[in-house]
């Protein structure tokens, strides 16, 4: 017999949020389990920091209700921050302190040990050297840095973030995803937005895509890449055969001796129906949530 | 209230307040300096007729008498300098600034209450204002009684007169926090904070230099902070009743509107 499942660790029903005329966010509906890292998906302006800033209380939804950890954000607020870590948007810190003096600022004001910021300090290479400078002397990407230690540092159960590896550079956000990895083997919740499809697609285990204030779309990000469309190139020696002849290739040009097409469903059925020893040359393209995005929003209205 | 915040408010103040309490105390201490030095010129300026005795007060003080003198020097424009750094500006930018900023998303990210996060403020800049106000009234009892003044001065009163003090520059703490919730930037807070200080003073100046718009004064909140009348065991209740009222109405709106308001991503 198979137990209760766990209470989601973020549950969102019909949020909305209304800026006068102007629909932030429409009628969410979402939830984000336990051990998961969940995408947040959406270009900019599509909702996403809004409906973070709801959950945590910044902004008060229009209608619609919402629960973190079990608690409702109308009401238990402050507790669901005692609980979780924030990294917000395009972070700003005290530049008159240093880096360290933010750290111990925040950790104190969160009430809980900094158990991990040895480790996320080693990890993103902020050595005591760094942390002893002035805020304002650091750079983008080492605010940003110090942005997902004051976030993760108190070891929350549930971590929020905006945009995380904004300003990082490619060594630093490859240390960050390793935390998240790290962070999952841990059982911890991740729930991050990101217009950053690749991100996405290397660390989430689910993506909620977001347009215009709408949720478009809640994926498993690996049956995502799984039914996607590749590109597929071929050429043979001599003329190119029927295209018609080959299984599952769609928007087919032909060029010469050269086929150039958009592959969906199975791989190997494809290979073997255009394998001959004029084969000359196949390229099928690694399949990437981008184009499963883009098809995405090129085909649907917000809503459908 | 969180202790944290608090201390981290007194903090980013220390300097400032260091260098204000110094001028507060020295400020005081020359008051009664200039006292002696100067009152039995302005009596017979007065006497002489030369000057209407009204162009010789400032406010509501005069350099007639100690308590007097006390008065003018803190209504004088430099006390209201030294204590409206903090009951003004400090006020008026401590919430709206760490919303221009940024800090105030990291702050709230943080199991604190909004309520918390205000009274923490309010508290911290209330210290603040109550540490330059007792430096100022200390130098000038310590400077009184080095000038060999303090037969002249009955220090009985002068809790009552702190407490007066303190409600005044309340009221202005309170209505520069509560600006400081209502805009996301600082410059309308502190443009209104000045303006709501500076309208008392304008409204106090012109009532004691001319006697057909007296009647105006007591509209002036500094109208009701009046040391002279304290020391020399004139005190009306009233003036703390008004003060504190007028301190406590915007702490109201400000609990009432900060938790409601949406505080969307800062630009």
């Amino acid at each position: 017999m198979e137990g209760t499942p766990p209470a989601p660790v973020i549950s969102i029903r019909a949020l909305t949020k209304h800026y006068g005329s102007v629909e932030a966010l429409t009628d969410l509906t979402l939830e984000v389990n336990q051990g998961e890292i969940y995408g947040f998906l959406g270009p900019n302006g599509a909702g996403k920091s809004t409906a973070i800033r709801t959950l945590l209380g910044y902004l008060h939804a229009t209608r619609g209700t919402a629960s973190v950890l079990g608690m409702d954000i109308a009401t238990e607020s402050v507790e669901i921050r005692r609980l979780t870590g924030y990294l917000p948007g395009g972070i700003a810190l005290y530049d008159s302190l240093s880096g360290e003096q933010v750290l111990d600022y925040l950790v104190d004001m969160q009430g809980r040990q900094p158990h991990r910021r040895a480790e996320l300090c080693e990890r993103l290479e902020l050595p005591t050297s760094v942390l002893k400078r002035k805020v304002r002397d650091y750079s983008r990407g080492m605010r940003q840095k110090i942005g997902v230690v004051q976030a993760l540092q108190h070891d929350p159960e549930l971590a929020i973030l905006d945009e995380p590896t904004e300003g990082l550079d490619p060594l630093m956000q490859h240390a960050f995803y390793s935390i998240l990895d790290d962070l999952r083997r841990e059982g911890r919740t991740v729930f991050f937005s990101s217009h950053v499809l690749s991100e996405v697609e290397r660390l989430c285990d689910r993506v909620a895509i977001i347009r215009a204030g709408r949720l478009m779309a809640i994926h498993d990000v690996g049956e995502l890449l799984a039914r996607r469309r590749r590109r597929v190139t071929v050429r043979w020696r001599g003329a190119a055969p029927d295209p018609a002849s080959l299984p599952g290739l769609e928007d087919v040009q032909v060029d010469g001796n050269r086929i150039i097409g958009m592959l969906s469903g199975e791989v190997a059925g494809f290979v073997r129906s255009i394998a001959s020893p004029n084969l000359d040359d196949l390229i099928i393209e690694p399949a990437s949530l981008e184009e499963a995005f883009l098809e995405y929003y090129a085909s649907e209205e917000p809503g459908q | 209230m969180s202790g944290r915040l608090f201390i981290q408010t007194l903090r980013w103040q220390r300097v400032r307040l260091a260098v204000v309490v110094l001028a507060g105390i020295a400020w005081g201490a020359l008051l009664p300096v200039i006292y002696n030095a100067f009152s039995e010129v302005i009596r017979d300026l007065a006497n002489s007729g030369a000057f209407p005795e009204e162009m010789l007060n400032i406010g509501s003080g005069s350099l007639f008498t100690l308590p007097g003198t006390i008065t003018l020097g803190l209504q004088h424009p430099l006390a209201l300098a030294m204590l409206g750094i903090f009951a003004v500006g400090g006020s008026s930018t401590a919430i709206a600034g760490e919303r221009a900023r940024g800090t105030l998303e990291v702050l709230l990210a943080r199991p604190v209450s909004r309520v918390s996060l205000y009274l923490s403020i309010l508290a911290a800049l209330l210290l603040t204002v109550a540490i330059v106000l007792s430096a100022i009234l200390g130098g000038m009892v310590g400077s009184a009684t080095v000038t060999g003044l303090a037969s002249e001065l009955d220090l009985g009163p002068m809790p009552i007169v702190f407490l007066n003090g303190f409600g005044l520059w309340a009221a202005f703490t309170t209505f520069g926090l509560a600006m400081s919730v209502t805009f996301d930037r600082p410059g309308p807070a502190i443009g209104l904070s000045l303006a709501w200080l500076l309208i008392h003073y304008f409204v106090e100046i012109l009532g004691s230099l001319w006697t057909d718009a007296a009647w105006a004064q007591a509209y002036s909140l500094l109208h009701h902070f009046n040391p002279g009348e304290i020391l020399t065991g004139e005190l009306d209740p009233l003036d703390l009743v008004i003060v504190y009222a007028a301190a406590i109405v915007p702490l109201i709106y400000a609990l009432l509107v900060f938790p409601k308001r949406d505080l969307a991503a800062p630009a």
